[in-house]
């Protein structure tokens, strides 16, 4: 895929992430990929802000609506967490590292823009991808830097595998000479969950604290 | 008497070598490089953070080509310029939205003639490796750039939550 910046290709990126859509659900019913095959247009998206100029199609909806995987690995305290405790309120389950200087505190600051926006309580639990680096200790100090009370969940390689596995989430190790370390690539969709545990919609980075508030307010009323 | 014809060609060979001239003076002497860097900030983090980012755009105003090597901060101990990229995913349907994404290390980030290449979220950005300080909201933080043709250019990055 071309990564450079191509500001004028977005009506072909938006046709062509459409059929990719199209594709993945015709061809995968596991997994906790999205089942719906029609992702909300951009037209009928919030007005984009200017911090989060629109690059394409920022989510997709459950459709219907399906339980979310399990979720059950260690939190920044160090003690057993399993997702099934935060039934009663809207959640976000998001994948990433604490290494990440990019994508995983765009979004983190982008959920919780969305976080101030609404009345409604919301459980924000971040995975981490990189077990390695990322222990107990690691999760606190990341997630509490954002004093938004979210979980920051860790685990052994192989119950991270597991877990991203079980929610469709991709990630690798990256060779690098970079001085920070090595890098990660990780799916960096962020999967909302309403009170019931059921997935109703997935989204992408970039979606605006507005948009994530406006599903947030959809699944709660 | 020269034909009408051949006068033709003449004019288009000396706007040609003009042409030609004038971009010739645009690489021999440094005066052609000259870059603009509009909005620079960065983002809060904790000092105990393994890196932050900073972001702007950078404009080249001058008639030549330049280049974005390096650069320093006295917020942090190294400073690497990166870019977010889509990885490819084994995963069906996967796309820049949806599929993984990456970050790779950008060596030289060229800034063409008259050109704008914007740092930002999900893309380019200035990575602050080791922070040697807490980025608060409202602090402000000195970036320096290095460009091939430019040189140094310092600029004050303004830290805001997002």
């Amino acid at each position: 895929m071309h990564s450079r910046p191509r500001p004028a290709g977005l009506g072909l990126r938006t046709l062509a992430f459409i059929l990719a859509v199209a594709a993945f659900t015709a061809a995968c019913g596991g997994g906790a990929g999205p089942v719906s095959s029609a992702p909300a247009s951009p037209a009928s998206s919030p007005a984009p802000v200017a911090t989060a100029p629109p690059l394409g199609v920022r989510e997709t909806a459950y459709d219907p609506a399906r339980p979310a995987p399990d979720l059950r690995l260690t939190d920044q305290d160090g003690r057993p967490f399993d997702l099934a405790s935060l039934r009663g309120t809207p959640v976000l389950v998001y994948f990433g590292y604490t290494h990440c200087p990019d994508i995983c505190p765009t979004t983190l600051a982008d959920i919780r823009g969305a976080l101030r926006l609404v009345e409604e309580p919301v459980g924000v639990v971040f995975v981490t991808v990189d077990p390695a680096r990322d222990d107990a200790a690691a999760m606190k100090q990341y997630v509490d830097y954002y004093q938004a009370g979210f979980v920051g969940l860790t685990g052994t390689e192989a119950e991270i595998a597991a877990a991203a596995d079980a929610w469709g989430v991709a990630y690798r190790k990256l060779d690098s000479t970079a001085a920070a370390g090595y890098a990660m690539a990780h799916s960096t969709e962020a999967y909302l969950l309403d009170a019931a545990g059921q997935l109703r919609h997935h989204l992408f980075f970039g979606a605006s604290p507005e948009l994530i508030a406006e599903r947030i307010r959809e699944i709660a009323g | 008497m020269i034909p009408a014809r051949r006068f033709a060609r003449l004019g288009g060979l000396l706007a040609a070598a003009l042409v030609a001239a004038t971009l010739a003076a645009g690489c021999s002497s440094g005066s052609g490089a000259s870059v603009t860097i509009t909005e620079p900030w960065a983002r809060a983090s904790s000092a105990m953070a393994a890196a932050g980012a900073a972001y702007m755009t950078i404009e080249n105003t001058g008639s030549e080509a330049d280049a974005l090597i390096g650069a320093a901060s006295p917020a942090a101990e190294t400073v690497e310029v990166h870019e977010t990229v889509a990885m490819g995913s084994q995963a069906p349907g996967a796309s820049a939205e949806g599929g993984m994404m990456g970050m790779q290390p950008v060596a030289r980030l060229e800034i063409p003639a008259g050109g704008t290449v914007e740092l930002k979220p999900g893309s380019y950005h200035v990575m602050l490796i080791d922070l040697t300080q807490e980025l608060k909201p409202g602090d402000e933080i000195e970036i320096t750039l290095t460009f091939e043709k430019a040189g140094e250019v310092t600029v004050t990055a303004e830290v805001r939550e997002s």
